[in-house]
């Protein structure tokens, strides 16, 4: 049964899916209690899998039951490949628990989004998050194709069957995303033609028998990096993801928004590093300056562009972007702290933008508002609500004992040992952009807006308050619940684990580094 | 629109030269020897996939066996297009196919001869289907293809005798039952190799439940699941032609 936890992560999703299609449509009340129990055996699986990794290692897990096959040059496999290490085990967990937890959260809010379409909407989310799943599992660079492939389709249908206005950002998207996704098809068809293998360990070994300065390996990886690049909206490739995301029904976003960057940035990184080799990558090519460079320039536009926006979605989405900048950056500074810093921001960032998301959905559809101005007063009227915000927000400053801190300690080491003073300053200036942006709601919520008790109420408020359409103020002193529990426990569970991250920061960068070092061993060469 | 047109022309140039600096060391055209032709993971396939798994088409072991895992994620990805396309056009509600023609397309001649030749077509064109899919282990063929001309004798109907008429006999929710049948047997073949204890898709096993050897099971099996794939291409073809064709209102209809 261990054995098969790696597997089982994939399927349970799938299997959930199949279930819908067939006995959902029928009897909806199924969909909920199979999704939820699906995720819930997926994220078991993952835990399970991880708790072997740091027992034994790295775990391989081969599908249709061929061996590796033995030749004088070595073992070489004619099949796909599962790679478990510690690394790709954090970020499946944070995949399984985001998706588990999201579909708690998001039971309301489907059923009044897409009445008319709740299984075909249940059917869609298990496939996104099985394909985002099987992209950071897989050790095979064509399987992990047609997982994007899943991906990709499901975050299309799920982001358009919102609004009318999603249905143009999904298009958007989906001109996008397919030419990222070709770019990477190309780049992977560029390294069979030269390596003869799919498998990404013998890619990586073939590779070492090939000149250095190969022109077609060097493409590949080129076309790899803006394939991703596009996928994960590494600015200035960012053009399809504020609205995508803003205009998508909540519990898309709320689950498109955390993952599907992080997991592209997880695949960059996993091709730097097992496929081309951090010796070709960073001691070969010696694009370190450009790559860094330009996430320099994603750091700040991406802060300066939320810090501009009113509205909350738009401005989380934009807020998105620059995180993808720490991250590429972290990854390109060519040590180790910064690679680490790189990957443990990927749980981190992923969990507090999942947090805000939840955060921000609960006070969309509690004030009605979807400004920044909707957070007036809210610490009265929804003091629980604002103790997740208030986590997460400071993970998002960067404020110890927070997740956010840790990561940018990392990152900011990173960037000092490497020399990489802009990269340090971007990273700065986007916690003070962060510092303004959340500070001003925090305030905002805290001394603005609702009255105190016997203060009178003028008509004009009432007026005001009802053109809200909800009479907040009904219940001055706490209008908890109102927010069904569904919506609030996995909020706090997710603010909680900011703060899980960020205590267990020495042993999470511990089992980072770790996996590092094997992969770095198994490179060197 | 200037300027964007120019940065659109010189990502194309960018592009173009990029990939025709990659074409400086690829193999020539045709090469024997070149990796993807004389590596070990093609010469492990052409020498052994026939002992590995009886499958004279070494295509089709490839694609069934050794990189199966794939392949029913191929055929999710069919699932996944006709499931989006129906959630984005279509109306979600359970939408009953009329009896009777609706006024618009009432004046709309339905062709005797044309109607009669299709009945006539479509058995054969299903037959052969059949052929196509059971024949994949011997040549071009197998699950997709069969599954596709399934698909188009459904299709044929719908052209010839009105939507209505073929949603009678292939409704919404009874094609994507079949398509979620069709993943539920590729997927639920790889279950059973993991209920006998083996690992996922490992269909050697199998020779418990069909009998024969290791490498007969293997053989058995790759029809079983290449049946599943063409149950899901037939039913999400039709489905995205209706949605498609009726602007997702399931009726009228081209």
């Amino acid at each position: 049964m261990v054995e098969q936890f790696p597997i089982i992560i994939i399927i349970a999703p799938l299997f959930g899916a199949i279930l819908i299609a067939l006995l959902g449509f029928r009897f909806q009340s199924l969909c909920l209690p199979a999704v939820v129990g699906s995720l819930a055996i997926s994220l078991a699986a993952a835990v399970g899998a991880f708790l072997k990794v740091l027992e034994q290692g790295t775990v391989l897990y081969n599908l249709s039951g061929w061996e590796r096959v033995t030749t004088p040059r070595g073992l070489f496999s004619v099949s796909i490949e599962y790679r478990i290490d510690a690394i790709s085990g954090l970020v499946l967990m944070v995949i399984a628990a985001v998706g588990l937890l999201n579909a708690i959260y998001s039971k309301v809010s489907v059923t009044t989004e897409t009445p008319n379409k709740v299984p075909h909407y249940y059917i869609l989310y298990l496939l996104l998050v099985a394909g985002l799943a099987g992209m950071t599992i897989t050790n095979d660079a064509f399987n992990l194709y047609v997982l994007l492939e899943i991906s990709s389709l499901t975050s299309y249908a799920l982001i358009a069957i919102g609004s009318r206005r999603a249905v143009l950002a999904s298009f958007n998207y989906v001109i996008m995303g397919t030419i990222g996704a070709s770019f990477y098809l190309l780049g992977v068809g560029y390294l069979y033609i030269k390596t003869g293998t799919l498998n990404m360990t013998d890619i990586h070994s073939s590779l070492a028998t090939i000149p250095k300065d190969s022109a077609s390996i060097q493409v590949a990886l080129i076309l790899i990096l803006i394939g991703l690049w596009i996928k994960m909206a590494f600015f200035p490739l960012h053009g399809w993801l504020p609205n995508a995301y803003a205009y998508s029904p909540t519990a898309t976003g709320t689950l498109m928004g955390p993952l599907v960057t992080k997991v592209m940035i997880y695949i960059m990184i996993r091709m730097m590093l097992s496929v081309f080799g951090t010796e070709y990558v960073f001691d070969h090519l010696q694009w370190t300056n450009i790559v860094v460079g330009l996430s320099v320039v994603a750091i700040v536009a991406g802060s300066l562009f939320a810090l501009s926006r009113s509205d909350l979605r738009k401005m989380l989405t934009y807020l998105i972007v620059a995180e993808v900048g720490y991250m590429v950056g972290g990854a390109w500074l060519a040590n180790s702290m910064g690679m680490t810093g790189a990957i443990y921001h990927i749980l981190s960032d992923a969990m507090m933008t999942f947090t805000l998301f939840m955060v921000i959905g609960i006070v969309i559809t509690r004030t009605g508002e979807t400004q920044l101005t909707a957070f007036q007063g809210l610490f009265r009227k929804m003091p629980i609500t604002m103790v997740g915000f208030t986590i997460a927000a400071l993970s998002m400053i960067g404020l110890p004992p927070t997740c956010g801190f840790f990561s940018k300690y990392y990152l900011v080491r990173g960037g000092i040992e490497a020399g990489q003073w802009a990269y340090v300053s971007a990273l700065l200036f986007s916690s003070l952009i962060n510092a303004v942006i959340f500070f001003r709601l925090i305030e905002m919520a805290y001394f603005h807006g609702g009255k105190a008790y016997g203060e009178e109420i003028t008509d004009k408020d009432h007026e005001h308050h009802r053109s809200r359409g909800k009479d907040l103020d009904a219940e001055p002193d706490g209008t908890l619940e109102k927010v069904p529990c569904s919506m609030l426990a996995p909020m706090l569970i997710a603010a909680a684990s900011l703060l899980a991250i960020g205590i267990l920061n020495r042993p999470i960068a511990g089992w980072i580094n770790a996996a590092l070092e094997t992969l770095n061993l198994a490179q060197g060469g | 629109m200037k300027p964007m047109k120019l940065a659109a022309l010189l990502t194309v140039i960018a592009t173009g030269g990029l990939l025709l600096y990659a074409t400086s060391d690829l193999p020539d055209w045709g090469d024997p020897l070149s990796p993807a032709n004389a590596g070990d993971l093609s010469t492990h396939y052409i020498q052994d996939s026939r002992d590995d798994t009886e499958v004279p088409n070494l295509v089709t072991a490839v694609l069934a066996d050794y990189r199966g895992y794939d392949t029913m994620f191929e055929t999710v990805v069919i699932f996944v297009a006709g499931l989006g396309i129906l959630s984005i056009l279509g109306q979600g509600k359970r939408v009953e196919p009329l009896a009777e023609p609706v006024a618009s397309e009432g004046n709309r001649e339905r062709d005797m001869i044309t109607i009669t030749t299709c009945r006539l077509v479509v058995p054969i064109i299903q037959i052969f289907a059949l052929y196509v899919i059971a024949h994949g282990h011997y040549s071009p063929g197998g699950g997709f293809q069969g599954g596709v001309m399934l698909g188009a004798s459904f299709i044929l109907i719908a052209l010839t005798s009105g939507l209505p008429d073929a949603l009678k006999r292939m409704s919404q929710e009874r094609a994507i039952f079949l398509a979620g049948l069709g993943v539920l047997i590729y997927a639920g073949t790889g279950l059973l190799c993991m209920a006998l204890g083996r690992n996922f898709l490992d269909y050697e096993i199998l020779h418990k439940v069909l009998g024969g050897t290791g490498v007969k099971a293997r053989y058995d099996s790759m029809l079983i699941v290449e049946i599943g794939v063409a149950f899901t291409v037939m039913a999400i073809m039709f489905i995205i032609y209706a949605v498609l064709s009726s602007k997702g209102r399931m009726r009228g209809g081209l």
